[in-house]
């Protein structure tokens, strides 16, 4: 700790994007970023990644393995708005449309030491049955705005029935990614 | 020791960079001795110079010396280092020990080698290696630590030279203490005098050898002999080494010479540190805490006795389980840490707050994906658990669930009193009710008992009086013959009540019998079958009177005594009043005679004095002796009204119902009726099993007697603990229905209680209904009577009794089905922590407070724990009596214990303070990040500004204003802005779906067609059309991200420039005249210039410079009136602080200024002379005019496409229009109909930013509901109809609240000197008054209010604040139009520039003007462009070009901002001068022009 500058406490996360499960999905790949509080800056270390694109294993696992690593540093003044992850799939549609597979969003583990982290994904669910064809026929499927969304929890609550993005319009795919953090 | 182990080290690293020549030398050394010996190394510390300078004879004699004390030395290099010499320098040592060593190396190696190979021969192994190990051993054990290691192995390189002697000595050492040396061999002397003549320097090398061969040469005594002699041979002639030598020498020998090639390459052992001393090291420099447990003493402050608190009553809750080893461990730290003390509580244990951990977890099962994904998948069946109600009396929960089962026994029912009674009924009962209140006292005869007793007592008093007669009484002491008296008193009172009881019973017997009797000859016909009998038991006449008269007489007696010893106590009393009586009386009389003497002086206190009649005591009677007679006839009289006379024959009634009821032929009518109405009657009744019905009975009729029967048993299967029971009776008369007679609630049975042992009890129950009957039946709760007259009226109640048993069923296998013991009672105990007083003991319960309390005392509550505090609190309140109930209850009475600092702490923490208020959305600190971690890392001054913003909210500033008027206006709008804004940031965090999630919208038909259409569109039109990028929110932006793209495409009608000597002109627009303007004729003067310019020159060389945030860009220059640029210019857009939300971008305030300029070329070659080597021009540009475009226009807009007229000054000199080529071209007619220069532009952000949605907010109203919902149903109608348009009903005023648009228009006189300025021309007047309105401020609502809402201020709210947007102009203009009688309207729609805007339209004679509100300008019906300016113009000094600026006045930074944008002030000629005139126009009501003249001047030759 610098005696000259304020003082900050540092967080430095290593891991991986291990592998994911999308039964239904092949050939994708994954972004990640971080959502953090307003007190924290990343310091060292990429903040974004995008990975390669992997296949299913051809064992009884099925798994998409991706062994992605992740490595950033953050330093804060506050726990409040402790950093989380947030990664998306995506991958090809029937059409070549690369479309949006999962979004799944965890906290940065709180303790040192190895954590090995399953998330489930879930998509944004079409508000019709007609939107999901033609969201479907255009390989335009509902997205996100911004994939750091998932990691807020604002505009979530049910109070306002207008505005409620209410847990209906989201599916939780039979879908999970496996995310260690590890130190080094 | 640390100070000294320093020193050490420093002194090693000194070492080490001299060592290494010695390393070097080292690796020279045969591999035979990879370490070199230590005890030898000590002493080279201490002579080291000696070792680099000296000879190398002196040198090697040295160690020689050492080797013998070498312990000593080791001692004392330890504490050598402080003392060292100087240390020579690596260089010195270098070359005088590198020739001395290469003399060692060859001396020793032909030594050794000689010696080894007279040896070795019979020797396989190399011997240093196996001596060696016990050396070092030796050494560690001598020398202890590292630190002298460390020293010595530095050191040890130094005297490389002494190795070979070294090693030998030591291997001497070793052989010596080996067994002796056997005989025959060659004495020491010998050995060394054969190995001496040839080395003189090293007299000890020569030792080695016969002891070496003594070691070895244990099994080869013979050999020794001839072998002796060999190596003497070998050591002179060196020739014949050779042959000698095995392979393992000469790979000896080898090796040697291999290392001294490698000399000059450094290599090092690996710096290891063994285990041991690491584990020392860090012995010193870690504290590893004991495992052991700290006795208490050491934990408590001296001669203090650990305390438990818990022994003293007070509540310590569990602590949290920690290991014990961990807890050591903790202790021991805290022990050794300075103020560790504190954490001991007084018991000697840590201190710790009660366990928080929950026994069940809050938190949801998190998912593990350990097993497969369809695992979880699977749908999991699971059967269906039922719910059982009220899971707190379940019983047997956690045991294994039993069904229990209770038996109720119905039998019967019997009614004591129903409506349908007749008189002889009601009789009949209450002579049963007697005759079983007779059968129940004589069952117990009470009176017989007493009687008994008191006989017992009297007995007991005679023989205590006459202890004579029995001396063996125990202490028949006067007290116990006073008690015996005393309860032999008592026991008489009761026996006489007693027996006046039985006797009163007896006769009201008779009575009623009697009464029923008259009854049934009255009515003639009998309804009961009751029949009473009168048994006469004859008694003893003689002995009975004998039996009466003694209890008389000691009746008497007693009394007798009784009387006397009162009246004796009465004496006493009687006594001492009399004497006091007499004693007061001697004292008033000599108060009399005082009195009487007195009474003249006195006369008027003597009132005062005499004492009241009520003071003066009476005189006592004396009380009256007792008399026996009158006793005696007391106790006669009363034996005669309570007893059996003597002789008199005792009566026992006895009931039977052996008499006959009258048959129905022989009743009048009204019993017939009642009988028949009683045999239309039945009963039933439903048993309820915790307020719910279980079963009931049958229907049973009533029977003529008023009984009915069921005889059922109803076996409920329960698994609930039985709260209630209650048998419901209902009865059904005919076919009216059931009504609901009475409830009974039956006791729950004991757990002994099971069935078949269960004795039948009647439960009594009541009814209070009221049934009045016409016939002979009685009613219930109605008046009746017995006599005739009516009178002495009876009110009977339906009532009666069931007969019922209730017990606990026994299973197949002979085990009751009762709920276990533990359960019921105990259970509850021990299950405490679940259970709660409610469940024990039932809702009711809770407030009897002795139940509560006893509860409490049965289940053994902690009175300490402070989750049992109220309770304990209630139940001590309750049974002292004292009731305080306090009139609070708290909500969360354990926040406190969860406060980890005070509120007052925490309110002067300046980091809490800071996030509170960033968590308020304060603007000050919205954006503020990285919180500092500490207080003291926060500066004072980050508050500052809060804190002066708070102060001044009410403090108008004008330092920053120039009129006070402004700074009221602005300090208003700031505070109305701020509540608007307050408002908005709540419906900030409103979040829409679309706001969040993308989606392609279904596509209709229009879309799908045009998209079909597409698809046969050409791939590449010859003219492109712009297309619709993707919208970006503006969250995830940072600066540079923005960009604003100006597409300059092109210009019209630039000005020229006239020749410089051109004549002054002056522009005749203030001439205009609106009926010019319509005729849309082209303007007269045009054709003069025309000559002036000869087509082809070049008349103007214009330029765009746009400059947005200080950033400037331009385009190249184009040349004529009409350029053509088509450039596109791109400038980087910065949000304030950076904040990119939508908030922030909407409240830019900056304005992008697009500048026209003439560039012009002026020669300034000052000589001539060298004109003909190089040309010097000076460039200077012009400014022609300037387009002006807000960024929220741009922001809201997305884009801004089209072509504008330029904003050209009124005065520019030296320019003129160009008008006659347009018309000679015939080009673009239209356009050229207009005055004015035009640009065409196209203005965009990059990447294209989603524009804030409006707040949606239903802001209250005042209006109508009525109208209000008609208005909304025609906006929705609208809506429907043209979805584009934007229809506007209800507006928002500037208090928030929502007011019909209507409300605003009213005509409005305008100022009386805007009319009086052109009193006959009302078209002028129109324009003065439009002018007007335009030059009140502009500011746009979505700038003071972030977030799109419109707020709609009053005309008069307007002029007070004189800023407003185009729709406060247009009203404003509208109503000063109104009253001017014109026909006016309100326009809203869509501006180019503006957006959507407001317009005003007037009707005239013959057509409709849109007037611009905010411009001033005004334009035909059926003109697309044709603006007039209704602008005054100023002449300005000759020569020069510069121009005025025109604006309304509002504030001083957008004027700064106006000038800074024309860049006049970026001249860098030499002889530049600047003029500024600054002229202000006032206007009513406090409306200004400003015109600003920025000039600059050069001078002309």
């Amino acid at each position: 700790m610098a005696a000259a500058g304020p003082s900050v406490f540092l967080l430095m996360v290593n891991g991986q994007v291990e592998s994911a499960q999308f039964p239904e999905y092949d050939d994708l790949y994954c972004k990640y970023c971080f959502v953090y509080g307003q007190d924290w800056a990343p310091t060292a270390g990429l903040e974004e990644g995008i990975s390669q694109i992997t296949s299913k294993s051809q064992d009884a696992r099925r798994a998409l393995v991706w062994n992605f690593p992740i490595d950033v540093t953050f330093k804060s003044t506050n726990p409040y708005g402790w950093p989380q992850i947030v990664l998306s799939v995506y991958g090809p549609d029937v059409f070549g449309n690369d479309v949006v597979r999962g979004y799944g969003a965890v906290h940065v583990p709180l303790s040192p030491g190895r954590h090995k982290k399953t998330i489930p994904m879930f998509v944004p669910e079409s508000t019709s049955k007609l939107q999901k064809f033609t969201s479907w026929f255009m390989g335009r499927r509902p997205e996100y705005t911004d994939p750091k969304v998932v990691a807020q929890g604002e505009g979530r609550e049910g109070g306002n029935t207008e505005a409620a993005i209410s847990k209906a319009a989201w599916i939780y795919l039979p879908a999970w990614l496996t995310l260690s953090f590890c130190p080094q | 020791m640390k100070s000294k182990e320093e020193k050490v080290k420093i002194i090693t690293k000194e070492f080490v960079g001299e060592g290494e020549d010695a390393e070097e030398e080292r690796q020279k050394k045969p591999s035979k001795v990879p370490r070199p010996k230590r005890k030898k190394q000590l002493p080279a510390a201490g002579c080291e110079e000696m070792v680099s300078e000296n000879s190398p004879v002196d040198d090697q004699q040295e160690p020689v010396q050492e080797a013998s004390d070498t312990r000593l030395l080791g001692v004392t290099s330890r504490r050598g280092p402080r003392s060292l010499p100087p240390i020579p320098s690596a260089s010195r040592t270098g070359f005088a020990e590198f020739s001395m060593r290469e003399r060692m190396r060859e001396k020793l190696q032909a030594a050794r080698s000689k010696a080894e190979s007279a040896l070795l021969q019979d020797i396989p192994t190399p011997r240093p290696r196996r001596l060696r190990s016990p050396t070092e051993k030796e050494s560690e054990t001598e020398f202890g630590t590292e630190l002298a290691r460390e020293v010595q192995r530095t050191q040890q390189e130094h005297d490389s030279q002494g190795y070979s002697r070294v090693k030998f000595h030591d291997s001497v050492r070793k052989i010596k203490s080996k067994p002796p040396v056997p005989p025959g061999f060659p004495s020491a002397e010998e050995a060394y005098n054969f190995f001496t003549f040839n080395f003189d320097p090293e007299p000890e090398e020569s030792e080695e050898k016969p002891k070496a061969k003594n070691r070895h040469g244990a099994n080869q005594e013979e050999k020794e002999g001839e072998e002796e002699e060999p190596p003497v041979q070998e050591g002179v002639s060196k020739t014949g080494e050779e042959e000698w030598l095995d392979g393992k020498e000469a790979e000896d020998l080898l090796l040697g010479l291999d290392h001294a090639a490698e000399d000059f390459v450094a290599v090092r052992p690996a710096e290891y540190e063994s285990v041991h001393v690491r584990l020392q090291k860090e012995k010193e420099l870690l504290f590893v805490p004991s495992r052991r447990t700290v006795p208490t003493y050491k934990k408590l402050p001296e001669n203090v006795q650990p305390r438990y608190l818990e022994d003293e009553g007070l509540y310590i809750g569990a602590r949290p389980e920690v290991p014990r080893i961990n807890q050591n461990i903790m202790e021991n730290r805290l022990l050794t840490q300075e103020p560790g003390r504190r954490w001991f509580g007084d018991d000697g244990r840590i201190l710790a707050l009660p366990n928080p951990i929950k026994p069940v977890p809050s938190r949801p099962p998190t998912w593990t994906r350990e097993q497969d994904v369809k695992a979880e998948l699977e749908t999991q069946y699971k059967k269906a658990v039922k719910y059982i109600h009220r899971s707190q009396h379940l019983i047997g929960s956690g045991d294994s669930p039993g069904n229990f089962q209770l038996d109720i026994d119905i039998s019967g029912l019997i009614f004591t009193h129903h409506p349908c009674f007749s008189r002889e009924h009601v009789l009949a009962a209450k002579l049963a009710q007697l005759y079983d209140q007779y059968l129940a006292r004589r069952q117990r005869n009470k009176a017989k008992f007493l009687t008994d007793k008191l006989h017992a007592l009297r007995n007991a008093v005679q023989v205590g009086l006459n202890p004579a007669k029995t001396p063996k009484t125990l202490e028949t002491t006067p007290k116990t013959i006073n008690e015996y008296k005393s309860e032999i008193r008592q026991t008489r009172k009761l026996r006489d009540a007693e027996e006046e009881k039985d006797r009163t019973l007896l006769k009201t017997i008779i009575k009623v019998w009697k009464e029923m009797k008259s009854l049934r000859e009255f009515q003639r016909f009998t309804n009961t079958p009751l029949k009473l009998v009168l048994r006469k038991e004859k008694v003893d006449q003689k002995a009975d009177e004998e039996a009466y008269e003694a209890e008389i007489q000691a009746e008497i007696n007693e009394l007798l005594e009784e009387h006397t010893e009162e009246y004796e106590q009465k004496m006493e009393v009687y006594r001492v009043t009399q004497q006091q009586w007499k004693a007061w009386k001697k004292a008033q009389r000599a108060k009399k005679k005082k009195k009487k003497q007195e009474v003249e002086e006195h006369s008027a206190n003597e009132e005062r004095e005499q004492p009241g009649p009520g003071e003066e005591p009476e005189k006592p009677a004396p009380p009256e002796p007792v008399d026996r007679a009158v006793i005696e006839q007391q106790v006669r009289e009363k034996a005669a009204q309570s007893r059996r006379r003597p002789g008199e024959p005792t009566l026992i009634p006895e009931l039977s119902l052996a008499g006959s009821v009258t048959p129905n032929d022989q009743c009048p009518r009204v019993e017939v009726m009642r009988r028949e109405d009683v045999k239309r009657r039945s009963l039933f009744l439903k048993v309820t099993f915790n307020n719910k019905e279980v079963s009931r009975t049958e229907s049973r009729p009533l029977g003529a007697d008023f009984r009915v029967h069921f005889g059922q048993i109803f076996n409920l299967q329960i698994f609930n603990w039985p709260e209630s029971l209650t048998l419901q009776i209902y009865e059904t008369a005919g076919h009216s229905g059931t009504t609901l007679l009475a409830e009974v609630f039956l006791p729950i049975p004991e757990t002994t209680v099971v069935s078949g042992r269960a004795p039948i009890e009647e439960v009594e129950f009541s009814s209070n209904q009221h049934v009045t009957l016409d016939h002979e039946g009685v009613g219930s709760g109605v008046p009746f009577s017995f006599e005739a007259d009516g009178s002495n009226q009876l009110i009977l109640m339906t009532s009666g009794k069931v007969s019922n048993s209730v017990a606990w069923a026994i299973g197949e296998n002979g085990i009751p089905l009762i709920p276990p013991l533990s359960q019921q009672n105990i259970g509850f105990r021990s299950a405490l922590k679940r259970a709660d007083a409610i469940s024990s003991i039932g809702t009711s319960g809770l407030t009897d407070m002795k139940k509560l309390a006893k509860w409490a005392a049965e289940s053994k509550l902690d009175p300490n724990d402070p989750s049992n505090g109220p309770l304990m609190q209630l139940i001590s309140v309750a049974t002292s009596g004292e009731s305080y109930i306090p009139g609070f209850f708290r909500l969360e009475q354990l926040q406190q214990e969860f406060n980890f600092v005070s509120d007052e702490e925490l309110n002067r923490s300046k980091r809490f303070r800071l996030l509170l208020l960033r968590s308020q959305e304060v603007p000050e600190f919205r954006h503020y990040k990285q919180i500092p971690l500490y207080d003291r890392e926060i500066m004072e001054r980050v508050f500052q500004d809060y804190e002066k913003r708070l102060r001044d909210r009410n403090v108008i500033e004008t330092k920053d204003h120039i009129d006070t008027h402004r700074a009221t206006v602005a300090k208003c709008l700031q505070q109305v802005r701020e509540s608007v804004i307050n408002r908005f940031l709540i419906a900030k965090h409103h979040f829409l779906l679309s706001d969040l999630i993308v989606e392609e919208e279904v596509p209709n038909i229009s879309i799908l067609g045009l998209s079909l259409f597409k698809l046969a569109e050409q791939k590449r039109p010859l003219r492109p059309r712009r297309k619709g990028r993707k919208k970006v929110t503006a969250q995830n932006l940072s600066d540079g991200d923005i960009k604003l793209l100006v597409n300059i495409i092109r210009a019209y009608d630039i000005p020229v420039r006239k020749p410089t000597a051109s004549k002054f002109h002056q522009t005749s627009r203030s001439s205009r005249t609106f009926a010019e303007k319509h005729a849309a004729s082209p303007t007269t003067h045009s054709p003069a210039h025309s000559a002036d310019y000869p087509l082809g020159q070049v008349s103007v060389r214009p330029f765009v410079e746009v400059s947005f945030q200080r950033t400037i860009c331009h385009t190249t220059t184009a040349e004529g009136p009409n350029p053509s640029w088509n450039e596109e210019l791109e400038l980087p857009f910065r949000a304030p602080n950076g904040d990119y939300s939508t908030t922030s971008l909407q409240s830019v305030k900056d304005d992008v200024f697009i500048n026209i300029f003439d560039e012009v070329l002026y020669d300034v070659l000052e000589d001539d002379r060298e004109r003909g080597s190089g040309i010097h021009t000076r460039i200077e540009r012009h400014w022609l005019g300037c387009v002006k475009i807000p960024f929220s226009t741009i922001y809201f807009q997305a884009r801004i496409d089209g072509t504008f007229k330029i904003d050209i000054p009124p005065v520019l000199l030296g320019y003129s229009k160009e008008q006659s080529v347009m018309m000679e071209r015939g080009f673009d007619s239209v356009r050229s109909l207009s005055e004015g220069s035009y640009i065409t532009l196209f203005i965009t952000l990059e990447p294209q930013l989603v524009p804030g949605e409006s707040v949606r907010e239903k802001f209250d109203s005042q209006e109508d509901e009525k109208l209000l919902q008609a208005t909304e149903k025609f906006r929705a109608e609208c809506t429907l109809k043209f979805p584009t348009r934007q229809c506007l009903t209800t507006v928002v005023d500037i208090s928030g609240k929502t007011v019909f648009v209507t409300r605003y228009l009213k005509p409005l006189n305008p100022p009386q000197e805007l009319l009086n300025a052109y009193p006959n021309n009302p078209q002028a007047t129109a324009e003065l008054v439009a002018r007007y309105v335009s030059l009140i401020p502009f500011l746009p609502d979505t700038v003071s209010f972030a977030g799109v809402c419109d707020l709609w201020s009053t005309s008069d709210q307007f002029l007070d604040l004189l800023a407003g947007d185009e729709e406060e102009h247009a009203v404003l203009l509208c109503n000063y139009f109104l009253s001017m009688g014109k026909k006016a309207w309100l326009v809203t729609g869509n501006a180019i520039p503006e957006g959507p805007t407001a317009y005003v339209l007037t009707q005239e004679q013959s057509h409709y003007l849109i007037w611009n509100p905010c411009s001033g300008h005004f334009y035909g019906q059926f003109d697309t462009f044709c603006p007039l300016k209704s602008v005054s113009c100023l002449i300005g000094p000759d020569n020069f070009s510069g121009f005025p600026l025109h604006m309304p006045y509002s504030e001083m930074k957008p004027l700064i901002e106006a000038v800074y944008s024309t860049g006049v002030h970026n001249i860098d000629a030499p002889n530049v001068e600047f003029a500024l005139a600054v002229y202000v126009h006032p206007y009513p009501k406090n409306v200004l022009s400003v015109w600003i003249y920025v000039a600059s001047l050069i001078r002309n030759r």
